[in-house]
C-alpha cells in the first residue's frame, strides 16, 4: 500500500482518522509526511486552545491536547528510561536523539530521559511542538508538587498545584522549587500545617495569580508580598489591622502596583465591617445610586471553575495617592474583596448611575 | 443482493406478489443497472442501492433506461478490478435504504485489497464506505513506530524524496527544452 498514490483528500480523511499522538508519530517518518500533516489537519489542529504539560511529584510529564470545548487527548508521555524495557526505537527530535517506546495500553508515545539529559529532552519535544503545532496556541506547564523544578521553555506559563502532605514540611526544598523555575502564572496552595514564611524575595510572590488554603496560619504573608495581579486566599484567622496595612500599602503606591483583585476568606477570625471601612479611610457613594461591577476575567481557569472573578458590587471605594486610582472595596459574608479600577476617581465616579 | 451476469451467481427475480384490493397505491417496480469492471463480469444493482455511489447516480438520474436498454449498456468501470467491484456492489446492497453504522467490520484486511477497494470507492464517490475504508487503513498504523508506519505505508525517507524531486525537475527541464527545440523547427 503506497500512501503517496491516494488523493489527497483520501490521504487527509485517512488523517482525520488518525489521533493527534499518532500523527505526531506519523511527523517523524519524513519532512514531505510532516508537510502533509500540518496541510491536511489544519482544521483540526486550529481547534487546538493549549498543549499542557502535567508533571506529577514523582517526575512523570504527561502532555496532553486542549481542545477548545474541554476535549482532551492524550499524546504523549515523558519518563525516565527503564533498562528492561526492549522496545525502545530511537528519533531525532530538533536536533536531538530521544528514545521511545508505544504505551504497551494507550498507544501513544512514550518518550524516554536518563537524568543527566531529562531538561534537553524536554526542550527538544518542546522545539517540535512549537514547530508542529505552532506557536498562537498557549502552552503550559502543569506541576503537581514541588519536587521537581519546571524547566524554562519557550512560550510556556506554569502553574503549580501543592499540598502540604509531609509532616515536616521542608521549606528549603519548597524556597529552591520556585528559586529555580521560571516565574508561575499561577500557583494553587493547599496548607493544612503552619509553614515558616517564605523569603519575601521568594519568586512565589511574583506568580501573577495565587489561590491559597491555609487553615492553619494566619495572616499570609501574602498581604505584605505579593507582587502580582490576582490572589484567591482562604485562611483561618485575620485581624483588621492586618487588613488595614494591606489597604494601606495599595494606598500610598508602595506595594501591589499590579494587584488587580483581592479575594480574602476569613474562615474563623472576626472582622468587624464598620470598623474596617473606618480604618482604611473608605469613601462612600450615594445608597441610592447604583455603583459599576467589578468583574474581570482569571488569569487561570481551573477545570470546571468559573472563568470570571466573583463581582464586586460595593458603594464603598477607596484611592490611590500617587495616580489616583479607584479599588471597590466589600466586606460581606467572611469575605473582604479588593477590586482594582484602571480608573481615576473622577472616571470611575462617572460610571455610578 | 447484485446477480452477476456472466459469474457465479445469479438471483432469481422475485415473482411480483398480488397487492390486497385494499392497498392505496401499486409499489413502484424497482428499476436495474448493470455495472462491469476490468474483468466485464457484469452485475445487475438496483438503482436504490447505486444511490450510494454520487458518481453513478449522477449519471443514471435522468436516464430513464428500459431495462432492456440498461441491460445492453453496462456501465464500464475498466479501472476497477472485478473482485473489488463486486465488494463495492455487495456493501451497496447491504445498505441500500438503511443508515450506515458507525463502523464496518466487513472490510478487506488485506492491505492490497483495501488499497484497492479505497482507490475504487473513492472513484464512484461513495463517502460513508470511504470513510470505513479510511478508517481501516488509519487502523493499520495504530500503536506503529515511525519506521514501521513507513513499510505498511510504503513512505519514501526524506532522501529518496529529495532524489525523486530532482529526477522530476529534470526531466520536467529535459521537456521545456525538446517543446523549445520543437517550437523554434516548427519557426523554421
Amino acid at each position: 500500500m503506497i500512501l503517496s498514490k491516494y488523493p489527497y483528500l483520501v490521504q487527509r480523511e485517512i488523517l482525520h482518522n488518525m489521533e493527534i499522538s499518532e500523527l505526531l508519530l506519523l511527523s517523524f517518518v519524513s519532512k514531505n509526511m510532516k508537510k502533509l500533516i500540518k496541510l491536511s489537519q489544519m482544521c483540526r489542529f486550529s481547534r487546538i486552545s493549549s498543549v499542557d504539560y502535567s508533571s506529577d511529584p514523582k517526575g512523570l510529564t504527561d502532555v496532553h491536547i486542549e481542545f477548545k470545548h474541554d476535549y482532551r487527548e492524550h499524546i504523549m508521555r515523558i519518563w525516565e528510561y527503564e533498562e528492561a524495557d526492549n522496545d525502545y526505537f530511537k528519533l531525532n527530535v530538533s536536533g536531538k536523539i530521544i528514545d521511545f517506546r508505544i504505551h504497551e495500553r494507550y498507544s501513544y508515545p512514550v518518550a524516554s530521559f536518563h537524568s543527566y539529559d531529562k531538561v534537553s529532552v524536554i526542550k527538544s519535544i518542546h522545539n517540535y511542538f512549537l514547530d508542529f503545532f505552532g506557536d498562537s496556541i498557549e502552552y503550559w506547564w502543569k506541576a503537581v508538587g514541588y519536587k521537581h523544578v519546571v524547566p524554562q521553555l519557550q512560550n510556556v506559563s506554569a502553574s503549580a498545584i501543592i499540598f502540604d502532605t509531609d509532616k515536616d514540611f521542608p521549606i528549603r526544598k519548597f524556597e529552591n522549587f520556585f528559586f529555580s523555575s521560571p516565574v508561575f502564572k499561577n500557583i494553587e496552595l493547599f496548607f493544612l500545617t503552619k509553614p515558616e514564611p517564605l523569603n519575601p524575595d521568594s519568586k512565589f510572590y511574583q506568580a501573577e495569580s495565587v489561590d491559597i488554603d491555609q487553615h492553619e496560619h494566619t495572616v499570609p504573608a501574602i498581604l505584605r508580598h505579593f507582587q502580582g495581579r490576582q490572589a484567591f486566599v482562604r485562611c483561618h484567622k485575620c485581624e483588621t489591622l492586618e487588613l488595614k496595612e494591606f489597604v494601606d500599602r495599595w494606598k500610598s503606591g508602595e506595594s501591589f502596583r499590579k494587584l488587580e483583585y483581592l479575594e480574602f476568606n476569613i474562615l474563623h477570625g472576626r472582622v468587624n465591617q464598620n470598623q474596617l471601612l473606618n480604618a482604611i479611610g473608605a469613601k462612600h457613594i450615594d445608597v441610592t445610586k447604583t455603583p459599576p461591577t467589578h468583574m474581570l476575567p482569571k488569569v487561570f481557569v481551573s477545570f470546571g471553575k468559573k472563568e470570571t472573578t466573583d463581582p464586586i458590587i460595593s458603594h464603598t471605594y477607596v484611592v490611590r495617592e500617587s495616580d489616583n486610582r479607584v479599588a471597590s472595596v466589600l466586606f460581606e459574608r467572611r469575605t473582604f474583596s479588593f477590586g482594582v479600577w484602571d480608573k481615576t476617581e473622577e472616571e470611575f465616579l462617572e460610571m455610578v448611575q | 443482493m447484485s446477480s452477476t451476469e456472466q459469474g457465479t451467481s445469479s438471483a432469481a427475480p422475485a415473482e411480483p406478489t398480488t397487492a390486497p384490493e385494499s392497498a392505496a397505491a401499486p409499489e413502484v417496480p424497482e428499476s436495474f443497472y448493470y455495472v462491469h469492471g476490468k474483468d466485464k463480469v457484469v452485475h445487475k444493482v438496483s438503482a436504490g442501492a447505486l444511490q450510494h455511489s454520487a458518481l453513478i447516480h449522477g449519471m443514471i438520474s435522468n436516464l430513464g433506461y428500459t431495462e432492456e436498454q440498461a441491460k445492453a449498456n453496462p456501465f464500464p468501470f475498466e479501472n476497477i478490478d472485478g473482485d473489488i467491484l463486486q465488494m463495492v456492489v455487495d456493501w451497496c446492497n447491504q445498505h441500500k435504504g438503511k443508515p450506515t453504522p458507525p463502523e464496518d467490520t466487513n472490510l478487506p484486511k488485506q492491505k492490497e485489497k483495501l488499497f484497492d477497494l479505497v482507490l475504487a470507492v473513492n472513484y464512484l464517490e461513495i463517502k460513508e464506505l470511504l470513510t470505513y475504508c479510511c478508517k481501516q487503513v488509519a487502523m493499520m498504523v495504530k500503536g506503529k513506530s515511525p519506521e514501521e508506519i513507513r513499510e505498511i505505508w510504503m513512505i519514501p525517507t526524506d532522501a529518496e524524496d529529495e532524489a525523486a524531486e530532482k529526477e522530476a525537475k529534470k526531466r520536467a527541464g529535459k521537456e521545456a527544452a525538446g517543446e523549445t527545440a520543437a517550437a523554434a523547427g516548427d519557426a523554421k
